[in-house]
């Protein structure tokens, strides 16, 4: 017999038993199913038939209400106001002409314009098509009283984002708009339909799961003329919950008039938890353009801008830190023993360094600076110096040690890293080996450094608490709509960086100096009954550009020196000098947040404003 | 190869329930898409004329050989299957939130199909190389159960939680049948109790919801639940007689999601009744019965297992679907039979039925 055999052997005893089990077991499973038929098309047949005989299922939504984003006192950023939406179900509709010309006549609407939105979904004759969104409620009025001559008109209420104060930190609330058909496929949304209103930007979107809530629905039976018979059941929508954020709307408020059409952006943190009280990106865009559907005119518009209103700048605008960067170069300097706090350098206004020269932005030179006066005055030459002594290696790795050349963290999109050179980065890149003279360039902020506003925010904060790195956050605690607590967040931080706490102080003392002393850059900054600290920064504009060749300025600063309680960055873009452009929404800032009087435009010591206006940019 | 004898052999009213299965099926597909004319390529019911043809050449290649052959490539094609699942969760193309197919050269298939039959040729190649005489034990069952485990878990990443579950089924089904001990029976079935939560943490939310939304579909009338009441409503309006021929209104107005796959006996039950929902639900239960017998009839342990595995495979496949169209399962997306529209659905159907002819035709000459 074949080597296959197996029955010829030992054939269990109960094998067909077996069998006779599974065929019993397979009949009586497809009775049950035959029984199941029996009672849905027999015994309810009739039931059923009547509720498809008058295609009676209509299933409205009831959207949910949107969450509220507020401020950290409590002052409303975004909420939301009813909005009346008119949909048309085709398979409702009895008659088409009358329909368009009511709806023409009701709404003030083209024929065409109504004939385009009806053709658009001509797919499932169930699903409602919208025709008009956010009618008035004189429309709402009419509608109502000739509703009877439409059937098929249908008026769903949703919420609508409403911006009470006009648009606030466009970039950081973020905006809603149309779910995508992209995003609808992802299955990171399975709550949405076509059509539904999402964030798609800023907090809106980080936290749309939060905000959103859960959609409800009222289960209608219509009769065949397709009015409502009797409403079969309803589901409640669930309200999102709320944002308490950790924005300053006063802040935000001084920030944005300052820089009104000015691009550039600013971050106001608070250095002991990292909290973000301000974060603005100028050019804004206006979010409520979102709530109705944008023309694809409109869009293409709003994207042509030269000025890219949508750029969040804080968090994705690289920049060369200009002399804002020092700070890093000092602290190296100091940790890595290249020079003491009194180490002497002489600047005649320029430094010979290979083939090369590198001047100092002050053309008759600073003399005999130690590291007070270098950060006060800004003195390149000196940096260069200590840029010589360190290396671009160790500098690179104080950088990083503060945060530079990687995110934040901030839970916000989309934000970039800048960079921070390394030798090894540069062979990577360009395939060749590292210019010692590039690292002249990179102790002053300039040559291949980028940060963004955000970092640099950090690392101020960095300086001004004595080296505590925090992950910069943006909100604070989530609220249901009844003001239950749900979930608070507390400060994160990433990092204490290993660095003796009096050369902190040293630097402190000198960005003090930078803001206060006569000669310092950054007087335009100067309070009254303050004493804050601060530093100009001046990024110089490699490729100067179609906009005007204007450098971007930079002013990092923190107040009060002792105990801080903000911490900031400031980029005005082709601003010019930091202490011209930049120092002054710094003031305004601090003048807000410590409720001093408004500075009026009284200069203050002579000299140090002309210092101020005069730092230029190194043309190495 | 082929000799006379074995045409006397052929089970001639396997085939033909298959053939009636396939005509009602297409001819129900044209009902189920009639609305759809004028899409893109060949119509729905055409491309699956298509599919059928190439299928039955697949079955009809599959006759010419003895079966027995498939013993050597039982292995190699498990592992095959198991690198196309691989490859459907790396380069898959994702329909409707889920990656499930390949596309070579514009056909486009679905693996998890294929791993229906390879998984049950390794489970026969398995059982017949490791003849036991006692019920089987924990010890004589873990590898087994690994190999059904692997492609079960790939198929649940894609995901797929209906193929995935009928891997499961298919296979304890067949381990049920070759005898398990009773102390291993309990301890197992303890065990798929407990591990029920776990499960549960690992399925996504949408899987959970339609699970939920089954026990309960009245809550959810927006979502999930939408697929079960509006196939009731379809299936309860057929009434007796039904409503004729592409008169269903349920289905021509597309109140039925996924009319032509997973919901294609909704539309037949519309049209056709309780009489036209009765005559596929004998041909289904006739179609198992079938299998089975050949099972019962076949000479060797590996047709057996073979047999009983395709058999399991229909008489799930069939129960499920059509459990979940009369909204007695929860929805988790398997095909009925020859009855929903799919290429690779009815190739690996049609190839089942290929091996399970060849096993019939060649049981009264055992020697090669």
């Amino acid at each position: 017999m074949s080597r296959y055999t197996f029955f010829e052997k030992e054939e269990p005893a109960d094998l067909p038993r077996q069998f006779f089990i599974a065929l019993c077991l397979i009949i009586a499973v497809f009775f049950g199913l035959a029984g199941r038929l029996w009672y849905l098309q027999i015994a309810k047949g009739p039931y059923f038939k009547k509720l498809s005989e008058n295609n009676r299922i209509r299933i409205l939504s009831i959207p949910p209400a949107r969450g509220i984003i507020f401020d950290r006192k409590g002052i409303r950023l975004v909420n939301s106001r009813p909005s009346f939406n008119l949909y048309v179900i085709p398979d409702d509709v009895k008659n088409w002409e009358v329909l368009k010309e009511q709806l023409c006549k009701l709404l003030d609407l083209e024929q065409e314009q109504v004939e385009q939105r009806l053709a658009q979904k001509k797919m499932n004759p169930i699903h409602p098509i919208p025709i008009k969104l956010d009618i008035t409620e004189d429309e709402l009025g009419r509608l109502e009283s000739f509703k009877y001559l439409m059937p098929g008109v249908y008026i769903e209420v949703s919420p609508q984002r409403n911006y009470p104060l006009g648009p606030v930190a466009p970039h950081v609330i973020g905006y809603q708009g149309e779910i995508t058909p992209k995003q609808l496929k992802s299955g990171q949304y399975p709550e949405n339909k076509m059509g539904d209103f999402i964030g798609q930007w800023g907090l809106e979107k980080e936290w749309q799961q939060v905000l959103g809530g859960k959609k409800g629905g009222r289960f209608l039976e219509v009769d065949a003329t397709g009015q409502e018979v009797q409403l079969l059941s309803v589901q409640e929508p669930l309200s999102g919950n709320n944002l308490e954020t950790s924005l300053d709307w006063d802040i935000q408020k001084v920030i944005q008039e300052a820089m009104k059409g000015k691009p550039g952006a600013a971050v106001v943190l608070k250095p002991d938890t990292g909290e973000v009280l301000a974060m603005y990106s100028s050019p804004a865009f206006d979010p409520s353009s979102f709530t109705r559907k944008l023309s694809t005119m409109e869009w293409n518009a709003l994207f042509a801008d030269p000025y890219k209103p949508f750029q969040n700048r804080a968090i994705q605008g690289q920049y060369p830190p200009g002399s804002t960067y020092k700070m890093v170069t000092a602290l190296a300097g100091l940790e890595e023993k290249v020079i003491t706090p009194e180490t002497p350098f002489y600047c005649n206004g320029a430094l010979p360094f290979g083939k090369r020269v590198f001047h100092c932005w002050r053309k008759g030179g600073h003399g005999s600076v130690n590291l007070h006066k270098a950060i006060v005055q800004s003195c390149d030459v000196y940096f260069y110096n200590v840029g010589i002594r360190l290396g671009v290696d160790r500098l690179a790795r104080y950088a990083h040690m503060l945060g530079l050349g990687e995110p934040t963290g901030i839970s916000l999109y989309p934000e970039k890293g800048g960079l921070i050179p390394t030798a090894l980065w540069k062979l990577g890149r360009y395939k060749t080996a590292w210019q010692p003279g590039e690292t002249l360039s990179l102790a002053i902020g300039q040559g291949y450094n980028l940060t963004t506003p955000l970092q640099m925010a950090s690392i101020t904060a960095t300086i001004a608490n004595g080296g505590k790195v925090f992950r910069p956050y943006l909100v604070k605690r989530i609220v249901s709509p009844e003001g239950r607590l749900i979930k608070a967040f507390v400060p994160q931080q990433v990092r204490q960086i290993p660095v003796n706490p009096e050369h902190l102080r040293l630097i402190r003392q000198a960005m003090a100096g930078v803001i206060n002393e006569p000669g310092g850059t950054g007087g335009a900054a100067r309070l009254v009954g303050l004493v804050a600290a601060g530093k100009t920064g001046t990024a110089q504009v490699v490729a100067l550009g179609k906009r005007g060749g204007r450098d971007h300025a930079w002013f990092v600063a923190f107040a009060p020196l002792e105990s801080p309680q903000l911490a900031m960055a400031i980029l005005m873009e082709h601003g010019g000098h930091g202490g011209e452009a930049a120092a002054p929404v710094a003031r305004k800032v601090l003048e807000a947040y410590f409720h001093l009087p408004p500075r009026v435009a009284s200069p203050p010591a002579p000299q140090a404003q002309s210092e101020a206006l005069v730092e230029e940019k190194n043309l190495d | 190869m082929i000799d006379r004898r074995f045409l006397q052999n052929v089970d001639w009213p396997l085939l033909s329930l298959v053939l009636i299965l396939i005509a009602i099926g297409v001819a129900n597909l044209y009902s189920a898409t009639f609305q759809d004319a004028g899409g893109t390529g060949a119509p729905f019911y055409q491309k699956q004329l298509y599919w059928a043809g190439f299928g039955f050449f697949l079955l009809l290649v599959i006759l010419f050989f003895d079966y027995h052959l498939l013993l050597s490539v039982a292995y190699p094609l498990y592992w095959i299957s198991i690198l196309l699942l691989i490859g459907v969760l790396i380069f898959g193309r994702s329909i409707s939130g889920s990656q499930r197919w390949l596309t070579v050269a514009s056909f486009s298939f679905q693996p998890s199909e294929l791993v229906k039959i390879s998984l049950i040729l390794a489970l026969a190649k398995f059982f017949f190389n490791n003849e036991i005489n006692h019920r089987y034990r924990f010890g004589d069952l873990y590898l087994p159960f690994g190999m059904v485990l692997l492609p079960a878990l790939l198929i649940l990443r894609q995901p797929d939680l209906g193929t995935a579950l009928l891997l499961l089924l298919l296979s304890i089904t067949v381990f049920l049948f070759l005898g398990v001990e009773w102390k291993t029976l309990f301890i197992s079935i303890g065990g798929v109790v407990l591990s029920l939560p776990l499960f549960w943490y690992f399925l996504r939310d949408y899987q959970k919801k339609r699970i939920l939304i089954f026990l309960q579909p009245e809550s959810d009338p927006l979502g999930a639940g939408y697929h079960i009441i509006q196939s009731k409503i379809a299936v309860g309006s057929g009434g007796f007689w039904g409503r004729g021929f592409l008169k269903g209104t349920q289905g021509q107005l597309r109140f039925l999601p996924e009319q032509h796959t997973d919901f294609a006996l909704s539309v037949l039950a519309e049209e056709w009744g309780f009489v036209g929902s009765m005559v596929v639900v004998t041909l289904f239960l006739l179609l198992v019965l079938q299998a089975l017998n050949v099972a019962r009839q076949s000479k060797d342990r590996f047709a057996m297992v073979l047999a009983l595995g395709i058999s399991a495979i229909f008489f799930w496949q069939s129960l499920i679907n059509m459990g979940m169209v009369v909204g007695l399962v929860p929805v988790v997306g398997v095909p009925l039979p020859f009855i929903s529209y799919g290429g690779s659905s009815i190739i690996a159907s049609l190839i089942g039925i290929g091996i399970l002819l060849n096993i019939n035709m060649r049981r009264f000459i055992i020697q090669s």
